[in-house]
């Protein structure tokens, strides 16, 4: 089935956020800071006033007389008040006529600044291992510490303790479009148009940040070319905002590509620690330590370190344990979301650890996992109960597939496996509202298609499945934060399972209406001549007849579904210190890759790859291939090209694709993509999200193929034929 | 010269702007003098081809060229492209192998195909047509069904 925004996509006849426009519109820059930690003296922003076109020239000072609630919210500053945090940051906006004059006048302002010492990297942080006293450093912006059972004891008495340390490198999000957003005041309301996952996040964001409340504030989403997690949180608005205000015109902002990169919400570099015990071929007890770096910080650090560290333990039974992280601050940009954030990295670096500890006691490496896989009916290391989870099923799959590539294997490959699990987020709200009219669906909505099609085409699919109307007969439409039902937002694999949800509530509220009024126990829907005819058993009648006068007047029939997730419990009593964050509705990924190491240059060639994926129940099989084989092939980049590299003044020294290497259509090898079914998950239908789980095991798998094929292993993403001949001691 | 006026030929149409400048690039200058947004700004450096147009009939990256380099040529943009049969027939492909998912990438890449694909006799081989799209970035699809598309593509013109 073709999705109903390919072709007009693919003529390019949709609009997207750097497509926007306003009559009377500015264009605006950005001024950014030359340093990554320091004070700005002293700021003239005067001369680039009288530049020719500038219209609006906004800092810090004028964030006291504009907004000065935005002023005193010192915790995301617009522009720096007091100290820059890292190189690049905003200090300062600019609006004018063109582009050019926007850019132009930005470049004249240069701050007069004062340097401060750099942390550019953990390790000038923390040289040596930190111990837990450690976390009163003011660098440490998270620290979270919990543990259960007799951990030191079980590793006392253990028969064999595998330790190991991996490193992990910065990974941009890099969407093909890049951030773009227009904003205006109308009647002393702010209207933002923006490419957005999250247009109602995005509005209480901007509200906060600047001061403004959100009943004033309206956000409609563009489509969007590409989101990654990379445009969830407020970004540019609230600079166009400002401007809007100080030139009383509609503001267009958008970024070029090297400040994509360097203003870059994402994953940052990362150091693991694993010690495992083992007694009697079994996992006894475990420690798991995490430095991650956060970056130029935004309060609540603690969540990306709370929330990444479960996945080092992974989708296995842990009897005893114990965790470490700590989030540190360095002058790096912010951290941020990006596809399953940092679940790549975590699996890259325990999936390499079991892997490798199966090979030390001899045993394989599939039935390593089985052994210590989690089934229905298992309690996480939180001690929260697992609901169905393919898990054990994909490793059988895997297992398979793993036989029939081992039998021809030429000399020189690998194959590798490896397994991931990852939380849906069903538990996020959100809100649908279906019109039912006399000629067809529609469902209206608050947010756009971001890609993955689970709006534009599973929300669609959900109200076919419940009143069997044709899916060419149901569209959806977009509303703004003003007019649409509220929503969550397109991110944490949750938008097919959670809003799914609402919209088969509102479907099926609409079918038990129509049935009342046929007299019948439950309708279908169908189409003939372009009008929707309701089928009660044998009865077919034209919908038009089943409407009240009010509802003929009003062109329809309405109703509305709610999906509110209930909260998560976890076991208090096993954290020590800081906030570890509790999973729901899990999902499984296994994956296997076949390698062929080049013994001279360490170039890593992906032979073929294969993915098992638990979707509980496939609501679109081409979405779901669609999903798998982006996600696979993003991993790849993470695995083995993809890095983010900055310099001891943390300057990023390739903020751009020419030395940020992303696959390539050359580059993808061949891609099985199996569906696990059969293990319900909390979606309509028994669904589960699959928009992030699937590039999880990427990394992982890829790096096991390369130590299969070479015994040698790479403690480091990404994977670069440098780094593999340095391990095969080539170099 | 400097802010000099530009004519092109656009989608076969001949079109005139007043001063422009030197420095205004191709991609601009369709977007925002034309208004034909279909062609995609994507890193601006030569890097994504999404923004890839025909200049007499040759993929080309429209964010590397100056408006005045091509001034009096032939520009074909993904309008243009999806108005022609081998467009359609490209879009088609693209749709039906699930190769669209953000979409932003999808004009560029069925503008530097369709370049290709288009004049008579036997199309390309498929490798050919793939190394033709090794400058056209995608970061949603993986690539699988973008070659689908190709080979599809390529069946239906033969
Ligand atoms: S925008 Fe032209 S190649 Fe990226
Ligand atoms: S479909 Fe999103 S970049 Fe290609």
């Amino acid at each position: 089935m073709i999705r109903s925004d390919a072709e007009p996509k693919a003529r390019g006849a949709l609009e997207y956020g750097t497509d926007l426009e306003a009559p009377g519109m500015l264009w605006a820059a950005l001024v950014r800071s030359p340093i990554a930690h320091g004070r700005i003296v002293r700021m003239d922003l005067s001369p680039a006033r009288k530049m020719p076109g500038v219209v609006a020239v906004v800092g810090p000072e004028d964030l006291r007389t504009l907004l000065p609630k935005a002023a005193l919210e010192a915790e995301r500053p617009v522009f720096p008040l007091d100290e820059i945090r890292y190189r690049g940051e905003p200090v300062a906006a600019v609006a004018a006529e063109t582009l050019e004059q926007a850019r132009r006048a930005a470049a004249t302002i240069e701050p007069e600044v004062e340097s401060l010492r750099v942390d550019a990297r953990i390790e000038d942080i923390f040289p040596e291992w930190p111990s837990p006293a450690a976390a009163k450093d003011p660098r440490v912006v998270g620290h979270v510490h919990a543990r259960f059972g007799d951990v030191d004891a079980k590793f006392r008495s253990a028969e064999l303790v595998h330790s190991e340390t991996y490193r992990t490198s910065g990974v941009h999000q890099v969407a093909i479009e890049p951030h773009a957003c227009l904003a205006e005041v109308r009647n002393g309301t702010f209207h933002i148009r923006s490419s957005t996952q999250t247009p109602f996040g995005l509005r209480d964001d901007v509200a906060s940040i600047l001061g403004i409340p959100e009943s004033r504030l309206v956000v409609e989403g563009t489509w969007v070319g590409g989101g990654f997690g990379g445009k969830g949180a407020a970004f540019l608005e609230p600079y166009a905002v400002l401007l809007a205000i100080a030139s009383g015109r509609p503001v267009k902002l958008s970024l070029t590509f090297e400040e994509e990169f360097e203003l870059g919400r994402t994953t940052l570099p990362s150091i693991i620690r694993l010690d495992t015990a083992v007694h009697r071929g079994r996992i006894v007890a475990r420690r798991v330590r995490l430095l991650l770096d956060t970056g130029a910080s935004l309060p609540g650090r603690d969540f990306a370190v709370g929330y990444s560290i479960g996945f080092l333990l992974g989708p296995y039974r842990t009897t005893a344990y114990e965790i470490e992280g700590f989030a540190l601050q360095t002058n790096k940009p912010p951290f941020g979301p990006h596809r399953a954030p940092f679940a790549p990295q975590s699996v890259f670096a325990l999936e390499s650890h079991i892997d490798g500890l199966a090979r030390r006691l001899g045993v394989d490496p599939i039935e390593f996992r089985k052994l210590h896989a989690w089934r229905e009916g298992d309690r996480t290391a939180y001690d929260q109960p697992v609901g169905p989870i393919g898990l054990e099923a994909g490793l059988e799959a895997a297992a398979r597939t793993a036989g029939e590539w081992r039998a021809g294997l030429p000399s020189g490959h690998g194959i590798g496996v490896a397994a991931g699990f990852w939380s849906t987020g069903v538990g996020a709200g959100g809100e649908a509202r279906l019109w039912l009219r006399p000629d067809g669906l529609t469902i209206l909505e608050g947010e756009r298609e971001i890609g993955n099609g689970s709006v534009v085409q599973g929300l669609a699919l959900v109200a076919e499945r419940v009143l069997g109307l044709p899916v060419e007969a149901i569209r959806v439409e977009y509303g703004d934060t003003a007019t649409a039902p509220f929503d969550s937002g397109v991110f944490g694999s949750r938008t097919l399972g959670a809003l799914g949800q609402a919209v088969e509530k509102a479907a099926r509220s609409l079918a038990n209406t129509l049935a009342t009024r046929a007299g019948a126990q439950t309708v279908q829907l169908e189409m003939k001549n372009d009008r929707v005819l309701v089928v009660a058993g044998r009865r077919r009648q034209k919908l038009v007849d089943l409407l009240t006068p009010e509802e003929r007047a009003a062109g329809g029939i309405e109703a509305h579904g709610k999906h509110y997730g209930s909260e998560r419990k976890i076991d208090a009593s096993r954290v020590v210190t800081g906030t570890v964050y509790p999973y729901q509705d899990f999902t499984a990924a296994v994956h296997l890759a076949e390698v062929e190491v080049d013994r001279e240059t360490g170039h890593v060639r992906v032979v073929r790859y294969a993915a098992f994926q638990d979707v509980g129940k496939a609501v679109d099989s081409a979405s779901v291939t669609g999903q798998v084989e982006g996600g696979v092939v993003m991993g790849l980049g993470t695995a083995l090209s993809e890095e983010m590299l900055w310099t001891p003044e943390a300057r990023l020294a390739n903020p751009g694709l020419l030395d940020y290497r992303l696959p390539r259509i050359r580059d993808v090898p061949p891609i099985h993509v199996e569906a696990i079914e059969g293990f319900a998950g909390a979606g309509p239908f028994g669904a589960k999200g699959l928009g992030e789980p699937p590039i999880i095991p990427v990394p992982a798998a890829v790096a096991n193929a390369v130590a299969d094929a070479t015994g040698t292993r790479v403690y480091e993403l990404p994977m670069t034929p440098e780094r593999v001949a340095r391990a095969l001691k080539l170099l | 010269m400097s802010d000099g006026p530009l004519t092109l030929t656009i989608n076969g149409k001949p079109q005139q702007f007043e001063r422009v400048p030197d420095a205004e690039r191709l991609l601009d200058t369709l977007r925002w003098r034309a208004g034909l947004k279909g062609t995609k700004e994507g890193c601006r450096t030569g890097g994504c081809g999404a923004c890839t147009v025909l200049v007499n009939g040759e993929p080309t990256l429209s964010c590397l060229v100056l408006s005045h380099e091509v001034s009096g040529e032939n520009v074909t943009t993904i309008e243009g492209v999806a108005a022609e049969k081998v467009g359609r027939i490209v879009i088609r492909a693209f749709a039906e192998a699930g190769a669209v998912q953000c979409g932003y990438c999808t004009p560029g890449f069925v503008v530097a195909l369709a370049g290709q694909l288009q004049g008579d006799g036997t199309p390309p081989s498929v490798a050919s047509l793939l190394d033709g799209l090794e400058g056209n970035l995608c970061r949603c699809t993986g690539y699988r069904a973008i070659q689908k598309a190709v080979v599809a593509a390529r069946e239906a013109l033969k």
